[in-house]
């Protein structure tokens, strides 16, 4: 158990590491897919290996100890108490964060929403009569289908193809549920910290597959790339009190990325990736198995 | 009904896709337009009928007007809702970065130098 529980927290510190190397050399569509499988297993593995952790104060639980000391038993104690102490604390943090994340999640919702109305059912394109050039996808919900939002100011910004180019892109978010891998790594990261770069670099990929998509179908890479060089152009120019530059030069990124061949599908990446998702979880699962031994030790 | 381009492209395009592509088009410029000026915007061997067919669908939505600035057969945007949600996303956008900046948007903020290289790539062709 004493390393078991450790595991985890190693293994998500080397799936951060690994991930943007992933991100580069695999095709976006696989490097999502098996990043945020990996990401999830790994949260879920290190949330439970500090449950675990946690469990072990059973030792010093009045009763038990009272018991133990009854019987004349020394209780084996598999870790020191104050990093089953220091667990506890952890785990009401997680608590907090994922509860922040689901919050965010359901404001999104409800902004979005909002946005939606007045616009018939059956329509995929939403038009915002506003100034500020502006596009994104709208993920479906259970009541509503999936819809793409663009402003007057980026459709006037761009030409025909261009404008084909943007709505794939936002098509191709909707069609393969992008929303649901940044909900999911959203999560993870919230209940692992750990993971956090590796939320952005999902977020990153989703963006890379949906340009994939886009350049299929219009079937024309340049003019991928040259569209959203033209809509980064526009966007940036008016920015009204709005503070978020993060710039982390993805567009250009993206656009670089458009510029060369796409990615392959190298099954020989993906498969270690998901392999360092797995064994965080075998670990919990171990470690799960030592601490029941110990229980029955204690309790019986 | 929908007629085949050199690249063989407008069949693969759905009703639906067709139809947001119309609506772009019209709301990608300031002016009333005509089917047939729709048709040679959008391009791909999209045939006039389909063209109609979606106008007339977008018009049953009300997504669209006809005959409007005095000009026959002419459609432009209906503007009601678009306003209401340019407003409520404007509202979002003040209220601080998180409900929009959580989404998967088209693109993002760029550095100086980012935006210079971009000009290059464009080649001046650009806005």
């Amino acid at each position: 158990m004493r390393i078991d529980v450790y595991i985890p927290l190693v293994l998500s510190l080397l799936l951060t590491t690994v991930a943007p190397q992933v991100g580069l050399r695999v095709a976006p569509a696989l490097a999502t897919r098996v990043l945020t499988v990996a990401a999830v297993l790994t949260a879920a593995a290190t949330t439970w290996a500090l449950i675990l952790l946690a469990a072990t104060l059973i030792n010093e639980a009045p009763p038990v100890a009272a018991e133990a000391r009854e019987d004349g038993r020394r209780l084996y104690e598999p870790v020191p108490e104050i990093i089953a102490l220091a667990a506890v604390l952890a785990l009401g943090l997680i608590a907090h964060r994922i509860y922040r994340a689901l919050r965010t999640e359901h404001a999104t919702r409800r902004t979005l929403h909002r946005l939606c109305e007045g616009h018939p059912e059956d329509t995929e394109l939403i038009v915002a009569a506003s100034p500020v050039p502006q596009a994104f996808a709208i993920p479906a919900t259970s009541s509503a289908p999936g819809r793409i939002l663009v402003t007057a100011a980026m459709l006037g910004a761009l030409q025909p193809a261009e404008r084909r180019v943007l709505l794939a892109h936002e098509r191709a978010h909707l069609t393969h549920r992008h929303a649901l891998y940044a909900y999911a790594v959203a999560l993870a990261s919230a209940a692992n910290p750990l993971l956090n770069p590796l939320r952005s670099t999902v977020t990153y990929l989703v963006e890379r597959w949906a340009d994939e998509q886009a350049a299929e179908a219009v079937g024309d890479r340049s003019i991928t790339a040259l569209a959203l060089a033209k809509a980064a152009l526009v966007a940036q120019r008016p920015r009204p009190a709005c503070a978020l530059s993060f710039s982390d030069r993805a567009v250009t990124r993206r656009i670089a990325a458009l510029q060369s061949t796409p990615p392959p599908y190298l099954w020989s990446i993906a498969a270690p990736v998901l392999a360092l998702g797995v064994l965080p979880a075998l670990g919990a699962v171990d470690a799960t198995r030592d601490l029941l031994d110990l229980l029955e030790h204690v309790l019986v | 009904m929908t007629g085949t381009s050199p690249h063989g492209r407008a069949d693969r395009r759905s009703a639906g896709e067709l139809e947001s592509e119309v609506l772009a088009a019209l709301w990608a410029t300031e002016q009333a337009l005509t089917p047939a000026e729709i048709q040679a915007e959008i391009g791909g061997g999209l045939a006039y009928n389909t063209v109609h067919t979606i106008l007339r669908r977008l018009y049953d939505k009300g997504l669209v007007l006809r005959d409007v600035a005095g000009r026959r057969g002419t459609y432009r945007p209906a503007k009601n809702a678009a306003e209401l949600t340019a407003e409520a996303m404007h509202q979002a956008l003040d209220r601080g970065p998180d409900p929009i900046a959580a989404l998967q948007q088209f693109v993002t903020g760029l550095s100086p130098e980012e935006e210079r290289a971009l000009r290059d790539l464009l080649g001046g062709s650009g806005p």
